[in-house]
């Protein structure tokens, strides 16, 4: 797969093999915390010291709900761009995504990232670590979206900056 | 405490500054931090590069301070960027 600008104000992502389409399609369903409180925990921190309690009974009550819309929106933008994707593929497929979204994207990549490496409790020397793994486990695999989702944010970056 | 007191205190709170803090978050990707920081304060590349390195370094950078309004309006934005930050009082 390659990510670049085009000059029509566009991030194109092309030659994207059906295990990167696969990965690109299951992104939104991985940025949701329900049912993990520590991926809950994560994508929703606490804005103060535990010691500051007005300043967070007030942050739940009134930031919370709009960060939540805010991460939500995101993840609704993202869902529209993958629908030029087909739903199963065996083939290289192309997906372009208007500059405007790029901030959208960032945002879904991260949440996704951030729920994966809270849910399976990944530690900094394994998220830093550029080994193959030995094994193909469930949190192996999530290690591997993570940082393939990382790859991905960083080319977004990129073209972003490239203008 | 009688109502003066309350209010008092709650004038003191607004007048001394308060800091940005960001945090170290191994997840967030560096060169995503430094970008975040650029959008939300309107740092140059160098500033926001000397943050992002000093949270990696260090655990954490204040990034701003000032008046508590708008440092709780800093932290909802970075929040809204995934970064960890937190508003502390600079007293």
């Amino acid at each position: 797969m390659f990510i670049r600008r085009s000059k029509r104000d566009l991030i194109e992502l092309g030659e994207i093999e059906p295990i990167e389409g696969e990965l690109l399609r299951q992104l939104p369903s991985y940025c949701d915390p329900s049912g993990d409180a520590k991926s809950e925990e994560r994508l929703f921190s606490k804005p103060a010291d535990p010691s500051e309690a007005q300043i967070i009974r007030d942050w739940e009550e009134f930031v919370r709900p709009e960060i939540r819309h805010l991460f939500l929106s995101a993840r609704q933008v993202v869902e529209k761009d993958l629908e030029q994707l087909n739903s199963v593929s065996d083939s290289l497929e192309e997906l372009s995504i208007p500059l405007p979204h790029g901030d959208a994207w960032l945002n879904t990549l991260n949440q996704a990232r951030l729920v994966l490496a809270a849910r399976y409790d990944f530690s900094e020397e394994e998220l830093s670590s550029h080994e193959s793994p030995k094994t193909f486990f469930q949190r192996d695999v999530a290690l591997m979206q993570i940082n393939f989702y990382a790859v991905i944010q960083e080319r977004i970056i990129d073209a972003l900056e490239s203008g | 405490m009688g109502e003066t007191d309350v209010e008092t205190k709650t004038e003191v709170d607004l007048a001394i500054p308060w800091n940005v803090v960001v945090h170290n978050d191994p997840v967030n990707l560096m060169s995503y931090v430094t970008m975040v920081f650029q959008k939300v304060f309107g740092y140059a590349k160098e500033k926001a590069q000397k943050h992002m390195l000093e949270v990696h370094y260090k655990g954490r950078s204040i990034v701003w301070t000032g008046a508590r309004e708008q440092a709780e309006l800093y932290v909802q934005r970075l929040h809204g960027y995934l970064l960890l930050a937190t508003l502390e009082r600079t007293q």
